[in-house]
């Protein structure tokens, strides 16, 4: 079996996303992690190999000099085998579809049978590309997974849906996995694997490696404008003795915050 | 491949810091206080440790280790200190004054036997060098070694000895004939006994008691090299000792600058943050700048420091600057933060604590100001 992992470095958790001063797109300070969601993906992953055997192969979009270093210490690290990262000019602006048609014909060469996904990056919240790449690549697709299990050439997913409420589906491979908090507990990447990361092959392939041109990803839906949410008003300090402050905050709050 | 990065010379060197940095966060920081307040090591998290296989950093990977340089081994103590000092002691312990010392000095037998338990955590280590008697004085010794048919009959007592609780064997320094020797001592050899846990102001994390020996017999191969050569073993591991308390210091004062400059903007007084005010700038920018400061000197002797690499002047000159800063930069915090800095349920009291032990364990401010005096002189003498 060979197992997929779609990853994306993206900005630390606690780093600040801020747009950039002309508004046409969004910058971060801190430092760059693989995403949250895609760890639970790769943990799977790797699970799954250590069970059933087979080769495991993370796919990313982005400039190998910015995400190479992250795919080592994170994925490769942990156990994955290899990477394949996708590098073109033409992909600097791609939206959702951009992305996913360059990940699906990743996937598609190097003859995947099961893929796992964040259920989504933690920058942009788009929460498309996976269903896009199963969609172009006509696999099902179970979202916000929390438990799975390969037998032969059936699996099993347990997804989480609203309420609390869990639902249990099975099907056949090749399926799109989209992983979701308490899938798994990633584990910490050990110190001789992390020596040894730097010997996993990677390939870098660029859009015509993968037969596709630069129209196929041109963005169908462009950013006008990045901005910033209005700063919150600042609180008032109501002074005076007890009667006088609560008959004040009841009129505040029933007239001016209408929340009584 | 180099980056030209003072600090992350190589990728694994970055990869290292991001390991420790979130090990540390999800499972040091949580378990630091209750530590701290019952006086105890924390042995699983040690052997957690040893599941990353940082047990055995600066040993070639033929032998089980991780093959990492200096730099490595500051990483390590500089992340782990910014949560818990204390349990980096018992790190350094294990880590450096044991399995690092030992492997350099231990034939294949005793590796054999040695190292699959104590690169694991299975087995705690630790390293006996001072006496009652004999600190910075160590050649002052009297713990003698008396060869008697197929074992060494060991008299003496050890004191402040990090992991004397919990350790299964030590290395422990003897004099045969007048001569300083090196030993392992497991915990079943006969007439080996530690004393009760010594209490101690800070680094609580670890444990410290004596080690006693009783007409203590210990194999003869338990002899690490020759009878002897103790002196050339202990000086050599003093450097990396050295070197990675100096790290520990650079950990504390820099998660203290980290608290004391979110602390200056939270907090507000007289209808303004803390951090509008000149005296707590000071405290601010000078607290920043020699932490700063001690980083730059400590990573750069690291980069001059090894097994082949030896560096008693820069490992003396990193833990003499280093240690203050972190004392200083803990103080710095503690006075910025007022009130909630000298209370328990704040880590910087805890942080402030620890930082003292660190101008005295692993060589006084004033053994390295000695030997630092005598190798400048002796590297430029009058002609």
């Amino acid at each position: 079996m060979k197992i997929g992992i779609c990853a994306k470095v993206t900005a630390d958790t606690d780093a600040r996303l801020s747009p950039s001063a002309d508004g046409g797109s969004f910058e971060f300070s801190g430092k760059s992690v693989v995403g949250p969601y895609d760890m639970f993906a790769v943990e799977e992953a790797v699970q799954t190999k250590e069970k059933h055997g087979g080769d495991t192969v993370v796919f990313t979009v982005g400039a190998e000099s910015d995400v190479l270093s992250q795919l080592r210490g994170s994925v490769l690290a942990l156990g994955v085998d290899k990477a394949v990262i996708v590098e073109d000019p033409a992909l600097a602006n791609a939206d959702a579809l951009g992305v996913a048609r360059a990940l699906a014909k990743a996937i598609e060469a190097e003859g995947v049978d099961l893929v796992f996904c964040g259920k989504q990056a933690i920058d942009d919240d788009n929460v498309q590309v996976p269903a896009m790449i199963a969609g172009l690549l006509g696999w099902a697709q179970v979202s916000r997974v929390t438990a799975f299990a390969v037998d032969g050439t059936s699996f099993t997913a347990t997804r989480a849906m609203d309420g609390g409420i869990k639902q249990v589906v099975s099907g056949n491979l090749p399926v799109l996995i989209t992983a979701e908090r308490g899938l798994n507990t990633p584990r910490y990447a050990k110190l001789p694997a992390i020596m040894k990361a730097k010997k996993k092959p990677t390939e870098r392939r660029d859009l015509a490696a993968l037969g596709l041109s630069a129209e196929a990803v041109a963005p169908k839906v462009s950013t006008s404008a990045y901005g910033s949410p209005p700063e919150r008003p600042s609180g008032k300090i109501i002074e005076g003795d007890t009667d006088t402050v609560v008959a004040e905050l009841v009129r505040l709050l029933r007239e001016e915050a209408k929340v009584l | 491949m180099t980056t030209g990065d003072l600090f992350n010379p190589t990728e694994e060197h970055r990869m290292l810091r991001d390991l420790i940095t979130e090990f540390t966060q999800q499972e040091v920081e949580p378990q630091a206080s209750t530590h701290d307040a019952s006086g105890t090591m924390n042995v699983e998290l040690m052997r957690k440790v040893g599941e990353l296989g940082l047990l055995g950093i600066t040993i070639p990977t033929e032998a089980g280790g991780a093959g990492m340089d200096s730099v490595g081994a500051v990483i390590v103590h500089h992340e782990l200190s910014k949560s818990d000092p204390g349990f980096c002691l018992a790190y350094l312990a294990h880590s450096m004054l044991f399995v690092n010392n030992f492997y350099h000095c231990s034939s294949e037998q005793q590796r054999a036997r040695y190292l699959p338990r104590v690169l694991s955590g299975e087995w705690i280590a630790g390293m006996g060098m001072t006496e009652p008697g004999a600190g910075t004085d160590v050649l002052g010794m009297s713990t003698t070694a008396v060869r008697s048919g197929d074992h060494y009959v060991l008299n003496g007592t050890k004191t402040y000895i990090t992991n004397a609780c919990e350790g299964h064997c030590f290395l422990v320094y003897a004099k045969v004939e007048g001569r300083v020797s090196a030993f392992i001592v497991d915990r079943d050899c006969p007439g080996f006994t530690t004393s009760q846990h010594i209490e101690k102001l800070g680094m609580r994390g670890s444990t410290m008691a004596e080690l006693i020996f009783d007409d203590c017999r210990v194999p003869v191969a338990n002899l690490l090299g020759e009878e002897g050569q103790g002196i050339t073993h202990m000086m050599r591991n003093l450097e990396l000792e050295r070197l990675t308390l100096a790290a520990m210091s650079v950990g504390i004062a820099d998660r203290c600058v980290d608290i004391m400059i979110r602390h200056a903007q939270e907090r507000r007084a007289f209808g303004e943050p803390l951090v509008n005010f000149g005296q707590i700038q000071r405290y601010l920018a000078d607290g920043y700048a020699m932490t700063e400061a001690a980083k730059s000197l400590v990573y750069h002797v690291a980069h001059h420091c090894g097994p082949d690499a030896r560096n008693r002047i820069g490992t003396d000159a990193a833990k003499l600057f280093a240690a203050p800063v972190g004392k200083t930069v803990a103080d710095y915090a503690m006075q910025v933060m007022g009130g909630s800095g000298y209370c328990r349920e704040y880590p910087v009291e805890r942080l402030w604590r620890d930082a003292k032990l660190l101008e005295i364990g692993g060589g006084t401010i004033e053994a390295h100001q000695k030997n630092l005096s005598k190798d400048l002189t002796r590297s430029r003498p009058l002609a």
